[in-house]
């Protein structure tokens, strides 16, 4: 997976989350939480919808590697290379 | 059989739980002992009609744009689509203390604000006080008990006030006699004054029914008549062995079944009783035609009412303590398909150690509840105006009849008065969620197993 398609995944996972959710005017470096309004239980979604959807383990410790979509993407992208 | 995660209990916080595990592609098992899921909130069918076990009204009511409000959380958490769900609002409800004063409320929290000025002139300012306290206090923090009636005491220096803030509240929620935990209040109290009341469209039943198509197709399991026998921690997972015999090996055990019940599936403490007293309660069911509702019923929703000179929030010195109750109608809710016959409900105190005392003789028991359910009738019909005559059918459920449907030590509903808020009972792959784990209500309850799911079970699956 490229950068650009985790990007993608990670709306489309937010999207499928809360459908509200106005991704358009998002900032890649700014915190998702705040942006999007998500409280923690929403959070924990991402986690279990990339586990779901890519069999992958993040542990609990890492969850702060998710905060922003950048940061998604740097941490990803390794883990998703060969998808 | 091997799996990663059992859920004992099939009320409405294991069938959430239930929900919230299987939406993440895992395997479930759900198992309930009774014949039907929902716990104290189930149905059973009599003179052709499906009644209701305990439903009143469910709390927490929001529109969809307030996003963090808890029943839009519970839903998203869930994957349950609003759509899916049509709500009846309340028409408007009561706090009647007789004699004394009368405060109407609705899902417009100004109409309690005008109501309380009204009767109380001068504590509108402490009411606002509360509600910032309210706002910036966390309630779900743990922490010790902390007397929520000594603290509005304080506020208000108007015990009269007191009290009728409190009775809703207790009615609908509180463990403890004649008080109630001040976090457990701050919860009710948002639940129930500052967002307030609905009912789904048709009946517990088909809400149940959303629940279990979602758990069905999420490709999770339930089995109905599926008591459990024990269960047992081990190094690195958990058994459980049924009623039937079959022994269930998994990665984690919920059990939504009450602190005390799941100690005795443990086989811990060597059995020990832990004899705190509970409280119990009646609830009566008189089904009319919707013509021969009382002038008291005619827009309303439901009544908490006090007739005594104090309120009493305890067990009662006899087998039921008619002085103080709730008077409930399930038609007064807005856009509710109108039906024929329709239904007035009461609750009261109730002492179960009576009611296990007079079930020794079956003629005496019966006699009982015949009697309490007449007064109960007479209480209501002084409050709401008459309509006994008009009575087609009537139902009483005691503690007893509780304790054998749901497995509730002493027909309790709120279960033990001291709460585990955390679900953790000390052992690091069985975790407690639902009524002893001390949210209440039927969007607390849900809440309750979607929260210690998302706090000890789904992370680390």
């Amino acid at each position: 997976m490229t950068g650009e398609e985790i990007k993608d995944l990670i709306l489309e996972i937010i999207e499928d989350i809360d459908d509200e959710a106005d991704l358009a005017g998002l900032d890649p470096a700014g915190p998702l939480r705040e942006q999007l309004d998500l409280d923690s239980m929403d959070f924990l979604d991402i986690v279990m919808e990339l586990r779901k959807r890519h069999q992958l383990q993040i542990p609990e410790e890492d969850y702060p590697n998710l905060a922003t979509l950048n940061s998604c993407v740097i941490y990803l992208e390794p883990l998703l290379k060969d998808k | 059989m091997r799996l990663p995660v059992l859920i004992i209990g099939g009320g409405l916080s294991g069938l959430a739980a239930a929900v919230r595990i299987s939406r993440f592609g895992q395997r479930v098992l759900l198992v309930e002992q009774h014949t039907r899921p929902g716990g104290l909130n189930s149905w059973f069918f009599r003179n052709k009609t499906l009644f209701e076990t305990g439903l009143h009204a469910i709390t927490n009511f929001a529109e969809p744009e307030n996003k963090h409000a808890p029943l839009n959380r519970l839903l998203r958490q869930l994957k349950v689509k609003r759509s899916e769900i049509e709500f009846c609002p309340q028409l408007g409800s009561k706090i009647l203390f007789e004699n004394c004063a009368t405060l109407c409320f609705s899902n417009d929290f100004n109409l309690f604000e005008t109501e309380i000025n009204e009767k109380f002139p001068g504590a509108i300012d402490k009411v606002r006080n509360l509600l910032t306290f309210l706002q910036k206090f966390d309630a779900f923090a743990p922490a010790p008990f902390r007397s929520a009636r000594a603290f509005l005491d304080e506020i208000f220096a108007e015990p009269l006030l007191t009290e009728m803030l409190l009775c809703p509240l207790m009615y609908y929620g509180s463990s403890n006699e004649n008080d109630m935990d001040l976090a457990q209040f701050a919860i009710m109290f948002r639940a129930i004054f500052l967002e307030g009341m609905f009912r789904p469209q048709g009946s517990i039943k088909d809400f149940i029914d959303l629940l279990l198509r979602h758990i069905q197709e999420n490709g999770g399991e339930i089995r109905t008549s599926c008591g459990v026998q024990n269960i047992a921690q081990h190094k690195g997972y958990a058994t459980a062995v049924l009623e039937n015999g079959e022994e269930i090996e998994c990665d984690y055990i919920l059990s939504t079944i009450g602190s005390q019940e799941t100690e005795a599936l443990l086989q811990r403490n060597n059995g020990a009783r832990d004899d705190t007293p509970r409280l119990s309660f009646v609830e009566n069911i008189f089904q009319l035609p919707y013509e021969a509702l009382p002038a008291g019923a005619q827009g309303t929703t439901i009544i908490f009412f006090n007739r005594g000179e104090k309120f009493h929030y305890q067990r009662p010195q006899n087998s039921i303590d008619p002085r103080s109750g709730v008077i409930c109608f399930p038609s007064g809710f807005k856009g509710v398909a109108k039906r024929e016959l329709v239904e007035i409900r009461t609750t009261h105190l109730a002492a179960t150690e009576k009611w296990e005392r007079l079930a020794m003789v079956p003629e005496a028991y019966q006699q009982e509840k015949k009697r309490c359910s007449g007064l109960s009738c007479s209480t209501a019909e002084s409050l709401i105006g008459d309509f006994a005559h008009a009575v087609t059918f009537r139902d009483m459920f005691t503690p007893l009849t509780i304790k054998r449907y749901t497995g509730k030590i002493d027909g309790a509903i709120y279960g033990h008065p001291n709460k585990i808020k955390d679900g953790n009972i000390g052992l690091s792959n069985i975790f407690l969620a639902g009524t002893d784990q001390g949210f209440l209500g039927i969007v607390g309850s849900m809440l309750s197993g979607v929260s210690i799911v998302n706090q000890h079970i789904l992370p680390r699956l």
